[in-house]
């Protein structure tokens, strides 16, 4: 399935992690900087979905990332720092737009013959950057990495239910699976459905993808440098099958920065083009200068604090209701995230429902059971579940301005509807084993996360919160939503899976195994010089880079 | 023979010094908490499969005794295993961020001896003067102004202000590289000023009072020759020992620096490997780290008597 886990900063130590998990992404962290919210003034935030359209082209741009990837080699490209250069270098057979959809790239198109069966028709004339043809036997050789355990790929969870990939005409690749899977084609718009050339997979061998053996792909930018720790230099490639999405620079050039302070830096002094991910912080004196503008885009991710531990004071979902109630989410987003977000009661945003009927969405989000701060309606419940005088702990890290706050919120709440609650501070990397082991789980009954859903389904999240998935942290279980997800699975219609997804997310909504608290948007800084990016989280896995030219 | 076997006794102590550091460094990281395995795999669900094969690929099946026979054996072979999140041979990661770190290490060293030495000679041929004493509170001011302030301090004012200097980056070939690292050396060389400069100082006012500097100022020798012969020469022990010691500051506190200006080195490198649970490059650097600070005061140990004799037979010959 999806999604990553992002790197975190510490907001004073400079050091940076990813973090990467399961389903899971902490989002904005790297936002989260040193400055305390004391005196929050929230910024005011509208959504753009494009920026202006360049007026022509650029010899290059420099970009900055919080981090190294830790591979460009997509079965590992799991993450932030990995996806954001990787999208402009190496392609999945179809495209995830800005606004969610899925339309055909290196697939030129794709039929599901079968309830098991996906064919995808490999188009024609794509060459990889070392000029050779683009043929099926690269897609069956790249797919068949992720069912290699010696590779152990980290988009694993995509083909689990994947039987055979082979070639099975010309031009066609036929995946099958065993069971119906709608999920599985919806997850090729990401970097698990990245076509790499089989010659080039074999020849390479293990540095495959790292900064040594780079990659060869169909991009519109080939990668000509990495400067290992710091740099990473894309050029653009002249023959590129999609004329409409030449790059309309001739070089890229992205640059890590783990420092927040230095991000902002290098964007002020103009050595720095732009960046994802702006620090929270510094969006005030970014719009207020002259050096460019702070753009806010589509997110597909919610803020949420897991239920880690579905069996000691928060079994009952009463108690979990009670303890959202008691959470003032408007205050918290001013303290948290400078007031950059809005508070949700889904654990899913509106913009994964790309294919939904409107029957659907109407259920999804116009049923939703509210939760708004009623620290008394929260205290009665308490009392009924008689689970006052109990303890839960919350786990935080320094991980950004938003860790804290949020752990010491949901503690005062707590505290304040009569349990008893106290925080565990974990360090940074250990942070991110709650994500991947359940022994680091144990005695801990609430951690935060910012989760972003890669693929154009809100079955995705849900998908994970059924009995026994790898990330539904709390165990959580129950047998009429394992049923309802299961059945939306199998779905191949879009509109009629959009049905069932809706009757599992108010479950969910009711249920309350994680407890939802805000949805935040993509930020993205851009210097004057440069324009012409759709500010949306697909810059994961779409040629953003691409479209960028002189303003 | 007395030099030769004290040489020798130096090695001795120092491959000893080294293999209990090396068992220290591989060791330690069964202490930390959290499997490595499980960062590699970066919390996603695996297949049990995929988890056995990855756990063979990086040898972390085996008992951790066999783990350190393989890894010291690779180590003397100059093999620091692989990176688990770079995927790259351990000595490739590092490979390419020594020379960082070392032109910082190299320009921040200038930095401190040049100004060290200067000041705190100044200071002590002026001793109780206002010079002395501008100089010390000169000195201490720097010294209390920690490296990330500094830079900090340094970007805002140079980089961003100015726009004199690039706030980060290291920079493409060997003059543009050094234009790069200038700020970042300063900011890291701060603190370390104060102590040379002191030491200097406290050191050449010791020799200024001894006998035999005074026997030779009213010998009549000019007043340059007394401190270069007399003072400087027999001054330099206690400066040279400090110096060993900044080695290994440098390097430790390097990564500080290198963070905030966006520095690929060996430091930022560390800090990073330790957050990102990546034992073979923490492994490497550590034992690199300890190599470096061992052996230069090994040499600092071995070279003394060469520049002052009497170190060699024992400070009762005075």
């Amino acid at each position: 399935m999806t999604a990553q886990h992002p790197p975190a900063q510490r907001a004073r130590r400079r050091a940076r992690i990813a973090v990467a998990t399961g389903v899971s992404a902490l989002l904005a962290l790297t936002a989260c900087t040193a400055a305390e919210p004391e005196k929050a003034s929230d910024v005011s935030f509208e959504l753009t979905d494009a920026t202006p359209a360049p007026s022509g082209e650029l010899d290059s741009f420099t970009w900055s990332s919080y981090s190294e990837p830790y591979s460009l080699d997509y079965a590992y490209a799991f993450d932030y720092a990995d996806n954001q250069v990787l999208a402009n270098v190496c392609e999945p057979l179809l495209r995830l737009n800005a606004d969610y959809t899925l339309t055909p790239a290196l697939a030129e198109s794709f039929a599901h013959p079968t309830p098991t069966s996906w064919v995808y028709t490999i188009r024609d004339g794509v060459k990889f950057h070392d000029g050779t043809v683009l043929t099926p036997a690269d897609v069956v050789a790249s797919f068949n990495r992720h069912l290699d355990p010696a590779v152990g790929s980290s988009w694993y969870s995509v083909f689990q239910n994947v039987v055979s990939i082979e070639q099975t005409g010309d031009r066609d690749v036929t995946v099958t699976t065993s069971i119906p899977d709608s999920q599985f084609n919806l997850a090729m718009g990401g970097s698990a459905g990245v076509v790499e050339s089989a010659a080039s997979l074999e020849s390479i061998g293990a540095d495959y993808g790292n900064s040594t053996g780079g990659v060869n792909c169909t991009g519109p930018f080939s990668l000509t440098e990495w400067k290992s720790g710091e740099s990473i230099t894309l050029t653009r490639f002249d023959d590129y099958w999609d004329k409409d999405l030449m790059a309309k620079s001739a070089e890229v050039e992205f640059i890590f920065m783990g420092d927040p302070n230095a991000r902002v830096n290098s964007w002020k002094s103009g050595e720095v083009d732009g960046g994802w991910m702006v620090p929270l912080d510094a969006i005030a004196q970014l719009r207020g200068s002259s050096v460019g503008d702070v753009y806010f885009g589509m997110n597909t991710a919610v803020n949420d604090l897991i239920v880690s531990d579905t069996d000691g004071p928060l079994a009952d979902p009463n108690v979990r209701k009670a303890l959202l109630m008691a959470i003032d989410r408007k205050g918290l987003i001013s303290a948290a995230y400078q007031g950059i977000g809005t508070t949700t009661d889904a654990l899913t945003t509106e913009s994964v429902w790309v294919d939904a009927s409107k029957a659907a969405l109407d259920t999804a989000f116009g049923g939703l059971e509210e939760y708004p701060y009623d620290l008394d309606a929260a205290k009665k419940l308490i009392d009924e579940a008689g689970v006052a005088g109990e303890e839960i702990v919350v786990a935080t890290a320094p991980l950004g301005t938003d860790f804290s706050v949020i752990a010491q919120t949901t503690v005062a709440a707590a505290q304040a509807i009569g349990l008893k609650a106290r925080i565990e501070t974990f360090t940074p990397s250990s942070y991110t084993t709650l994500f991947s082991d359940p022994s680091a789980r144990e005695g801990i009954d609430l951690f935060y996360t910012v989760w972003y859903l890669s693929s154009p389904d809100p079955l995705e999240m849900y998908g994970v919160l059924r009995t026994g998935e790898f990330s539904n942290y709390g165990n959580w279980s129950n047998p009429e939503y394992d049923a309802i997800v299961n059945e939306a699975v199998a779905i191949e219609d879009p509109a009629a899976r959009s049905e069932k997804t809706a009757e599992a997310q108010l479950i969910a909504n009711d249920q309350l195994p994680w407890l939802p608290l805000s949805e935040s948007p993509v930020t993205l800084f851009m210097g004057k010089r440069i324009t012409g990016v759709a500010p949306s989280i697909n810059f994961l896995y779409y040629p953003w880079a691409a479209t960028i030219g002189a303003s | 023979m007395t030099t030769l076997r004290r040489v020798l006794g130096k090695l001795g102590a120092l491959l000893l010094t080294l293999f209990l550091a090396s068992l220290l460094v591989f060791f330690s990281r069964f202490l930390v908490p959290g499997d490595p395995l499980r960062f590699l795999l970066r919390g996603r669900k695996p297949s049990p499969e995929a988890i056995a094969e990855v756990s063979a690929q990086y040898g972390l099946d085996l008992p951790p005794w066999q783990q350190y026979i393989n890894w010291i054996t690779g180590v003397l072979h100059g093999d620091f295993g692989r990176s688990l999140q770079y995927r790259q041979d351990v000595s490739t990661v590092i490979g390419e961020r020594i020379p960082v770190t070392l032109g910082l290490v190299i320009i921040a060293g200038t930095i401190i001896a040049i100004v060290g030495l200067i000041s705190g000679t100044i200071a002590a041929l002026n001793k109780g003067r206002v010079l002395d004493r501008g100089i010390l509170i000169g000195l201490t001011v720097l010294g209390a102004i920690p490296s990330f302030v500094g830079a900090i301090v340094l970007i805002a004012v140079f980089a961003v202000q100015l726009g004199w200097f690039p706030s980060f980056g290291s920079g493409e070939g060997f003059i543009d590289g050094i234009y790069h690292l200038i700020l970042p050396s300063t900011a890291l060389a701060l603190v370390f000023v104060v102590l040379v400069g002191k030491v200097t100082r406290s050191s050449m006012v010791d020799q200024l009072g001894r006998e035999h500097v005074e026997v030779a100022t009213s010998r009549g020798l000019k007043r340059g020759t007394v401190i270069r012969r007399h003072v400087f020469r027999n001054a330099i022990g206690p400066i040279l020992t400090v110096s060993g010691l900044l080695v290994a500051g440098l390097l430790v506190a390097s990564s500080i620096v290198e963070s905030a200006f966006g520095l690929a080195g060996m430091g930022s490198l560390l800090v990073q490997s330790v957050d990102r649970l990546d034992f073979p490059v923490v492994q490497a650097i550590v034992l690199l780290i300890v190599t470096a600070f061992v052996s230069v005061n090994a040499v600092i140990d071995i070279c003394e008597p060469l520049i002052d004799p009497r170190a060699a037979a024992g400070a009762d010959a005075r």
